[in-house]
């Protein structure tokens, strides 16, 4: 095996499953999140020798954009609505709420699910989510706007919480 | 309810992504599409011309006023607002992109798309070429020699000189990674990642070569470690962790400063007590009393000498670009570049063409 391919690999195996997170997170299911991850390293092999250093971040810069040009190429698809969603839980229930709202995750647009992702599981700011997805942070706000309305519409018990402010700020 | 909205998405989003499973042929999977690209490039090389023969003129850089608040916007402050520099147009390559403070754009690679083409400025000619026949292209800061790669030269770099129309090819060691030009385009230092062979390795234009053990027990780094130039050219430096502080991997690694050695001797010859890693040998202002590095939270300006922060900056990637401006790329792959002072107070804005945006792009004196 030569080197680059004995190096890639070796990142692949450890970091793998760390960017696998990221890339299920942003498509939402195991065989998109793999065909993304894919994708994206596949590109980080054809430049190995440039990028070996810096590969990490290299591959979620690869993630964003590509998930960037998923949304324009399916701007005009519909929603994929999630089948029989639960109930409302029981007030106070969180582990509940924690199900609703992940399986109501993966109904978002996968624009609002970008978003959210780079806001949360990265814990980017408006602004840092912005410029990694190239668009503006008033787009990002009102993104961000929209996937909490989805998501109270999916799981009323977010209600029950604080403000939409708090994810727009 | 007394969980938080935020924390509850936060929880929420992070429930999603610990449904991955793990892919256990992920790395052989992405190597099969990775060489089908590397293939699909090279034919589509054999067709590349290297540059359009059009005349040479450099866009006009228009100048205008940021937009006017709108009506109801708070009222506008003393601080005065950045410059705002229009986009190169359609035929940005028939001159050198120029930034604010006299540096221009060396050279830009569209590494998200998988068809991107990588541009190279030839200097003497004053416009881009476009490489369609290496895998990986770095060029010096002056001068006009390239260092190329070529998958199928694992352990080689190539030396291109633009000037002369040559190339020649080198293996200056196993395992390195990381290569910096020094500030005068004459040397190219490579961070060696050998188990037991920690170093690093110089290589110079005409293709020797000297390798120099550093001892990591004495000199310790961890977390992202490589060399890179001083600000003249004769040292390397390495950043050094501080070894007393809590190392988590989830944050930077705490540092004490830098070690700097000769680039000649490898011999260890001074110690900057930064909190940071500076990002090349542009960090250090002309006069080398002040620094840019990446701190262990934010980018900082630090006294050089003390390592005293002065005060926060947007970017850590910054290069001086006078005596008290500095030039950098705004984070995260961006297409603009920020003029500003050494507070961050932005002062000029760039563009670069929108198909940038994502791109790696390297800079230079111009």
């Amino acid at each position: 095996m030569a080197e680059v391919d004995r190096e890639f690999t070796a990142f692949v195996n450890e970091r793998g499953a760390a960017l696998l997170r990221v890339a299920y997170a942003l498509a939402g299911n195991q065989h998109a999140a793999e065909d993304l991850l894919q994708n994206a390293l596949a590109k980080a092999y054809a430049r190995w020798p440039r990028i070996r250093g810096d590969a990490e971040p290299y591959v979620k810069r690869i993630l964003y954009h590509d998930q960037v040009s998923g949304w324009r190429r399916r701007a005009r698809r519909a929603e994929v609505p999630v089948a029989d969603l639960p109930e409302r839980p029981a007030a106070g229930d969180d582990s509940d709420l924690r199900l609703l709202l992940r399986d109501a995750l993966r109904a978002l647009p996968p624009r609002q699910r970008a978003v959210l992702t780079l806001r949360y599981l990265e814990d980017l700011s408006v602004e840092q989510t912005a410029a990694m997805l190239g668009c503006r942070p008033g787009t990002v706000a009102s993104q961000s706007a929209k996937a909490l309305a989805r998501l109270r519409q999916l799981v009323p018990a977010l209600d029950e919480l604080t403000t939409p402010a708090e994810v727009t700020r | 309810m007394s969980t938080s909205l935020d924390e509850t998405l936060r929880t929420a989003v992070r429930d999603l992504a610990d449904d991955a499973v793990p892919a256990p042929d992920l790395a052989w999977r992405a190597l099969g599409h990775g060489r089908r690209l590397r293939r699909r490039r090279r034919v589509a090389a054999t067709a590349t011309v290297l540059a359009a023969v059009v005349a040479v003129t450099l866009p006009i850089v228009l100048l205008r006023p940021r937009a006017a608040p709108p009506p109801t916007a708070p009222p506008v402050t003393a601080v005065p607002s950045p410059v705002i520099r229009s986009a190169p147009g359609a035929n940005w390559s028939n001159g050198p992109l120029t930034l604010p403070g006299g540096w221009v754009v060396t050279s830009l690679n569209e590494i998200a798309k998988s068809n991107g083409k990588s541009y190279l400025l030839d200097r003497a000619r004053g416009r881009y070429l476009v490489n369609g026949r290496y895998d990986a292209v770095l060029p010096a800061p002056t001068g006009s020699l390239v260092a190329v790669w070529d998958d199928d030269r694992p352990r080689q770099v190539g030396l291109v000189d633009l000037a002369r129309g040559t190339t020649r090819w080198y293996e200056p060691g196993r395992a390195l990674g990381a290569p910096n030009w020094s500030p005068d385009g004459r040397r190219l230092v490579f961070t060696s990642q050998r188990v037991d062979h920690f170093g690093f390795v110089v290589l110079n234009a005409k293709g020797a070569s000297r390798t120099h053990a550093v001892d990591t027990d004495e000199f310790l780094c961890t977390d992202h470690c490589f060399f890179l130039w001083s600000r003249d050219g004769r040292e390397v430096l390495l950043q050094q962790t501080d070894p007393g502080r809590p190392r988590s991997e989830s944050a930077r690694h705490p540092r004490r400063g830098v070690q700097f050695f000769s680039a000649d001797t490898g011999r260890p010859t001074r110690f900057e007590p930064l909190p940071g890693d500076p990002a090349g040998p542009w960090a250090w202002s002309p006069d080398g009393k002040l620094v840019v590095v990446q701190g262990q939270r934010e980018p900082l300006l630090v006294d050089a000498a003390t390592g005293r922060v002065v005060n926060a900056l947007p970017a850590a990637d910054a290069v001086w670009a006078g005596p008290d401006r500095l030039l950098y790329r705004r984070p995260n792959g961006s297409h603009e570049f920020v003029y500003a002072d050494t507070t961050g107070r932005e002062l000029v804005r760039q563009p670069l063409p929108e198909q940038f945006r994502l791109a790696e792009v390297t800079i230079a004196p111009g």
